[in-house]
């Protein structure tokens, strides 16, 4: 039996296919302007890797932008919210998580679940760029290095420069101002990925943190503001190897084969 | 008693010249990164077209988020206090004034007498702010000198949903994708900012006439919205508005 997860993100699509109890076949793109043709592209792509098609899917749920879109067009045969998703995704890979850190390209979310990964609660920014990708994609440009490598390059500074506002935009202008007075790159970089903790920090404040935690979603990639949130909350997060963009897709396909278990 | 007024916003440095409450001259530049160094070119200019020389001057009184940069400045004065003064004297009976920065919204709030009551400050965020239109107008390849003339043209609003300027240039880029028309989109803009500064001036309470100062305000396609939607009666700012903070602190230069 195939289950099969949709989740069309701000930036990148995902789609994840689990045959049992494992991931079978995986796929990411970049979005397409239309969510549907975005989903479509990559649920296809993931069962064409193995030979499959749609109609081999026993069931498959959508999430992320456009999922009731998605499941209206007939690619999934229901929707469910990303924080759901990511919860479940989370505690399939990591039993013991009860905190889940999830920032994507245009939001940030922190998910906590229950014992068997059922949501508890919940708090989420999507009104604000500040604490999203969003705001490390605006930052990396303005530096002149990638959103991969503003990380990594963090790791070099030898002071933290950090941002006086937290507001992307009035960033942008203050790291104007550093770089014409000769302010290093890493040092800019430790700076702008501690402001980025911060702003997530104010968010893990207001739902609280139980343990285990970890981190999904593309931002979890950067290992400078891993540490800075680490350092912030005074544990250490757990790991997976399990690339950390497909966790809401494999909890939508997980969801799926709970939803055709109850109806059989 | 002739003084200076300086006002040393985030994106533009002011200068008004008083003789008492007289307006002799003012001037403008943009705020760089050096503008400790500029600004006495600045106050030169001022004088030269109010037809005085520095020794003419009393008091120099600077203003605004980089005050303290003017070195030739003989007294700081808080900007809020400065915005209320210039109010007091061009509009006497105006309860609030909601001076739209580059960076900033300040809404104070005066007694009739003109005292400050209240005042409420957002910089943290440039939704509403002169940078917001900035992002947009860069967005869209539209200078903001046209945004007043573009939406005219307008046929409809486009709803702009974000607040955040980061979020709304990717939101208006992906309207003119689907093929919206630029002044309908520029017209959503103005709706859309003229939105946040409501919320921000209600959170005062009704008051009975307000006006708008500093840059936005020259946006007739936004105070046009705020004299509909924002109760109370609205006062045009009688001079430019980008100089009230500076004019303000000219004008409490004189009591020094």
């Amino acid at each position: 039996m195939f289950y099969g997860g949709i989740d069309v993100g701000s930036l990148t699509a995902q789609a994840v296919v689990l045959k049992d109890n494992s991931i079978y076949s995986f796929q990411s793109i970049p979005v397409k302007p239309n969510p549907v043709d975005s989903a479509a592209a990559v649920i296809e792509g993931a069962l064409r890797d193995k030979g499959l098609t749609l109609k081999d899917l026993s069931f498959c749920v959508s999430t992320g932008y456009g999922r009731e879109q998605i499941q209206k067009e007939g690619l999934a045969g229901e929707n469910m919210s990303e924080i759901s998703c990511h919860g479940k995704g989370a505690w399939w890979i990591l039993p013991r998580v009860r905190t889940v850190i999830d920032i994507g390209g245009q939001d940030a979310k922190v998910i906590r679940v229950d014992q068997d990964g059922e949501l508890v609660n919940f708090v989420m920014n999507d009104k604000c760029a500040a604490g999203t990708g969003r705001f490390l994609d605006v930052m990396s440009k303005t530096l002149g290095v990638t959103v991969e490598e503003i990380g990594p390059l963090s790791f070099s500074a030898r002071q933290v420069i950090e941002m006086s506002s937290r507001c992307s935009i009035f960033c942008e202008t203050e790291v104007h101002h550093y770089l014409q007075r000769g302010a290093g790159l890493a040092d800019l970089a430790a700076g702008i990925n501690r402001t980025m903790a911060g702003r997530v920090m104010a968010l893990v404040r207001r739902v609280g943190i139980e343990k285990e935690v970890t981190m999904t979603g593309g931002v979890a990639k950067n290992p400078a503001v891993r540490r800075e949130l680490e350092k912030a909350m005074g544990l250490k997060m757990l790991t997976y190897n399990v690339d950390s963009q497909l966790v809401g897709a494999l909890g939508a396909a997980l969801i799926a084969r709970r939803l055709e278990e109850v109806k059989s | 008693m002739i003084t200076l007024g300086l006002d040393v916003g985030s994106l533009f440095t002011k200068a008004v010249l008083l003789d008492d409450d007289r307006l002799l001259a003012t001037a403008i530049r943009e705020t760089s990164g050096t503008i400790a160094m500029e600004v006495g070119a600045l106050i030169d200019l001022a004088l030269e077209r109010g037809g005085v020389t520095r020794s003419d001057v009393g008091t120099i009184t600077s203003t605004g988020q980089g005050d303290e940069l003017v070195e030739q400045a003989d007294f700081l004065e808080d900007d809020v206090a400065c915005i209320a003064a210039a109010t007091r004297h061009y509009l006497p009976d105006t309860e609030l004034t909601l001076e739209i920065g580059g960076q900033s919204i300040t809404g104070v709030l005066s007694s009739p007498g003109g005292d400050v009551t209240n005042y409420m400050r957002n910089d943290k965020c440039a939704s509403g702010t002169g940078r917001f239109i900035e992002v947009i107008s860069a967005a869209l390849g539209v200078a903001m000198e046209q945004f007043d003339e573009t939406v005219t043209r307008a046929a409809k609003k486009v709803t702009v949903s974000t607040q955040c300027a980061v979020f709304a240039e990717s939101e208006i880029i992906s309207h003119l994708n689907q093929g919206e028309a630029v002044p309908d989109i520029i017209a959503g803009v103005c709706e859309s900012t003229a939105r946040i500064i409501i919320s921000q001036a209600l959170r005062f309470g009704p008051v009975s006439h307000y006006t708008v100062t500093g840059g936005v305000a020259l946006f007739s396609s936004i105070t046009g919205i705020l004299e509909v939607k924002l109760p109370g009666i609205y006062r045009p700012f009688p001079i430019d508005p980008r100089f009230a903070a500076a004019f303000g602190a000219a004008l409490l230069g004189q009591q020094e």
